[in-house]
C-alpha cells in the first residue's frame, strides 16, 4: 500500500513550469458552498463521533446547521447571484433528496457538484475497500440521477478518508480530491490507476474553522482580501488556485453576509481573474499541465 | 524531584540571573537590538511513530482520526510553498535566517537544504522529524541516540556540523542541555526566558527565543489574528528598543513557513520585520552570529 507522502511527489512551487490559465488570468478561483445535512439520529460508526456534546439528539447543533438550508442558503445565494458565481458546491449528496428547492436553485444556476459523502455525520475512516467502492457507485449514480452531470471529485465528508481514498477515487473515474491543503496549484496524486489531482480547498480561508472560535467576518473578509491581493501578484508570472469555503449556516447569518459581498466585490473588481470551478480546473490542469508536472517533479526524488 | 526551598535555580543547567544586575551587553556596531529569524522546517509524519510523543499536533482541523489527509498535508505546504515566500521576505529585508531543520527533511528535501544555503542561512539541528520529541520519558541512551543521529545526519546532509539545536516543540527531558553539550553544540533555542543570551553550563549557551513571537503559539494555539501578531512583534520591538539605551537586547522569532507562508499572511510579516529593520541599530543575524559575538564580548 502506497501511503503518503508516496502520494505526492515533491515539487517547490518556484521551480515549476509555469502555469496558463485559458485566457492569462493570474489566479484561478472557485467558490465552494457547503451545502450539508447532518443527520438528526446518525448511527456512530468508527472513531469519530458527530455529536459529541450530548447524547443524540443534539438539538443545538444539529438545527444550528439546518438554520444554513432554511435560511443561510437563499442569504448566500442572493449575493453570489449579485457577483454572477457559478459555484462549486461541496454537497452532502442526501441534500438533492431532502430538500428538492435547493437541488432546483442549484441546477437552475448550472453549479458543478463535488460530492461531501451523503451525509456530513457519515465519515469514511471505517469504511473497508468494499463498502468505499460501493460508496463512490452510489455518489457518481445520485449526482447524474439529480443534476444530470457527472460527479468528478470530493472532498471527503467531513474531510475524512482511507488510505485506499485516492486510488478508490480514480478507479471510480473521479479526477479531483480537495482534501489536500498543501499547494497553492494542482498537483498530481499517485493512484494505482486512472489520474487523480489535488485541487486547492482552503482550511484557512474557511468560515467553518474560523467562526467556530473567536474570529469573526470582519476578519475573514480582511484574510480572503489579502490571500487575493498576494496570489494575484504571484500569477503574474505562473497561476495560481484561490478557494474560498462557505457554509450557508455560518456565512448566511445577518450579522455576516455583508463581509461575503466586500469579499466578492474587490475579487471580481480585478480582471485577469478566472471564476471558475475545480470541474473546470481539473480538466483544464489535467489536459495541459498534469504529465509535465509528474515529469517535472521526477528530479526531486531522493 | 521536588524542589529544595532555597535561592537560585531549581536545576543545575544555569544560574538565576535578573536582567537588571548584569553588565552591559554591547552588539557590533553599537547594535542596540539583535534579532535572530528562525524557520522551522519539520517534516510531519504520516502516522505518529510508535512510543514517540507529540506535545502539539497543530494544523488541518486539529487532531482528527486517522488518515488525517487535511492535517498531515497542511504542514507539508510550508516545504512546498510558504518556504519560498518567508525566505523572500527576508531576503527583501536583509536578514539572514537560521533554518531549525529536522532529518527527515534534509533527507527527503535535498532541494531545501540547498536552497537555504544558498540563501546563507544557518542550517540548525531539530530532531529527526515534527512529530517526535524529547520528552523525560526518553532513557538517557535514547535520548544520546536521538540527539548523536540527528546531528551525524544534519552532518551528512548539510555537509556542517550543526552548532545550535532548536528541539521539536521546544521538547526536553532534565538531561538534554548537558546531552547536547556532550553532543558538541555549542548552543540551544529551546529556552524562552530572556531577551539576552545566557551561559548555560559546560559551555553551552542558551539563545533564548521570545515565546509569543512564536507563530505556532501564538497564531495557531492561541488563536490571535495575523494583524494581531504583526502588531505585537512591532510593540514587542519598539518596548525593547528603548530599554535597549541601557544594554543591548535579544529579540528571537520562531516561524513556521506552513503558518506565516500562507498567502494572506505572509504581508503582515513584511510590514511586522519592515518595521523593525526600518530603524538605525538593529543587527540582523544567525544565531551563531549571536552567541558566538557574546561568548566573545562578554557583558561588562
Amino acid at each position: 500500500m502506497s501511503l503518503p507522502p508516496h502520494r505526492v511527489d515533491y515539487s517547490p512551487i518556484i521551480e515549476r513550469p509555469p502555469i496558463k490559465w485559458p485566457n492569462g488570468e493570474r489566479v484561478a478561483l472557485w467558490i465552494a458552498p457547503n451545502v450539508e445535512h447532518y443527520e438528526y439520529m446518525p448511527i456512530k460508526h468508527g472513531p469519530r463521533d458527530p455529536w459529541p456534546r450530548t447524547p443524540y439528539p443534539d438539538v443545538q447543533q444539529y438545527s444550528y446547521r439546518d438554520y444554513g438550508n432554511r435560511v443561510g442558503f437563499w442569504r448566500m445565494l442572493e449575493v453570489l447571484d449579485q457577483y454572477k458565481i457559478r459555484s462549486c458546491v461541496s454537497l452532502n449528496l442526501a441534500v438533492l433528496e431532502h430538500f428538492p428547492e435547493i437541488r432546483d436553485a442549484m441546477v437552475e444556476r448550472d453549479w458543478d457538484y463535488m460530492t461531501h459523502g451523503i451525509y456530513n455525520t457519515r465519515y469514511l475512516y471505517a469504511y473497508t475497500e468494499a463498502e468505499e467502492r460501493e460508496f463512490y457507485r452510489d455518489n457518481i449514480e445520485t449526482v447524474l440521477k439529480h443534476t444530470g452531470k457527472k460527479l468528478n471529485g470530493m472532498l471527503g465528508p467531513a474531510i475524512s478518508g482511507t488510505v485506499r481514498t485516492p486510488d478508490l477515487m480514480a478507479e471510480s473515474g473521479l479526477t479531483y480530491h480537495t482534501d489536500w491543503m498543501h499547494d497553492d496549484q494542482p498537483v498530481p496524486i499517485n493512484v494505482e490507476s486512472g489520474k487523480l489531482i489535488s485541487v486547492p480547498y482552503s482550511i484557512e480561508l474557511n468560515d467553518s474553522p474560523l467562526f467556530r472560535v473567536n474570529y469573526e467576518a470582519d476578519y475573514f473578509a480582511e484574510i480572503c482580501k489579502r490571500q487575493f491581493d498576494q496570489l494575484y501578484k504571484e500569477g503574474a508570472e505562473s497561476g495560481r488556485v484561490m478557494c474560498i469555503a462557505l457554509h450557508p449556516f455560518l456565512i448566511g447569518q445577518p450579522n455576516r453576509i455583508k463581509y461575503l459581498d466586500d469579499i466578492l466585490s474587490h475579487i471580481t473588481g480585478h480582471d485577469d481573474v478566472w471564476m471558475t470551478t475545480a470541474d473546470d480546473i481539473t480538466e483544464y490542469y489535467i489536459k495541459n499541465y498534469y504529465d509535465q508536472s509528474v515529469e517535472n517533479a521526477q528530479k526531486y526524488k531522493v | 524531584m521536588a524542589s529544595e526551598r532555597r535561592e537560585g535555580m531549581d536545576h543545575p543547567h544555569h544560574a538565576w540571573s535578573p536582567i537588571t544586575t548584569r553588565g552591559k551587553l554591547s552588539w557590533p556596531n553599537n547594535a542596540k537590538i539583535a534579532l535572530c529569524v528562525i524557520i522551522t522546517l519539520e517534516h510531519t509524519e504520516w502516522e505518529q511513530l510508535e512510543g514517540s510523543y507529540s506535545a502539539d499536533q497543530a494544523g488541518g482541523l486539529g487532531v482528527r482520526p486517522f488518515p488525517d489527509y487535511p492535517r498531515f498535508s497542511h504542514r507539508e505546504y510550508g516545504h512546498r510553498v510558504g518556504i519560498f515566500r518567508v525566505l523572500d521576505t527576508l531576503e527583501r529585508l536583509g536578514i539572514k535566517a537560521t533554518v531549525a531543520m529536522d532529518t527527515q527533511t534534509a533527507e527527503g528535501y535535498p532541494f531545501l537544504v540547498k536552497h537555504c544555503q544558498d540563501r546563507g542561512c544557518e542550517i540548525i539541528a531539530h530532531g529527526v522529524s515534527g512529530s517526535q520529541m524529547i520528552t523525560g520519558n526518553m532513557s538517557v541512551e535514547e535520548e544520546t541516540v536521538f540527539i548523536r543521529s540527528s546531528r551525524d545526519k544534519m552532518q551528512a546532509a548539510t555537509g556542517n556540523v550543526p552548532r545550535g539545536w532548536h528541539g521539536t516543540d521546544y521538547g526536553e527531558s532534565n538531561r538534554t542541555p548537558d546531552l547536547l553539550r556532550q553532543a558538541g553544540f555549542d548552543y540551544v533555542t529551546d529556552w524562552v526566558n530572556d531577551e539576552q543570551p545566557y551561559p548555560m553550563r559546560d559551555g553551552l549557551t542558551a539563545l533564548p527565543t521570545m515565546l509569543e513571537m512564536d507563530d505556532l503559539f501564538t497564531l495557531s494555539q492561541r488563536r490571535v489574528t495575523i494583524d494581531r501578531f504583526a502588531q505585537s512583534v512591532t510593540d514587542a520591538f519598539d518596548t525593547m528598543y528603548r530599554e535597549s539605551d541601557t544594554s543591548g537586547r535579544l529579540l528571537t522569532m520562531n516561524l513556521h513557513p506552513w503558518l506565516i507562508g500562507q498567502p494572506f499572511r505572509i504581508g503582515y510579516l513584511e510590514e511586522a520585520l519592515g518595521h523593525i529593520m526600518g530603524h538605525d541599530g538593529v543587527w540582523a543575524a544567525t544565531g551563531s552570529e549571536i552567541v558566538d559575538w557574546f561568548n566573545n564580548n562578554p557583558p561588562a
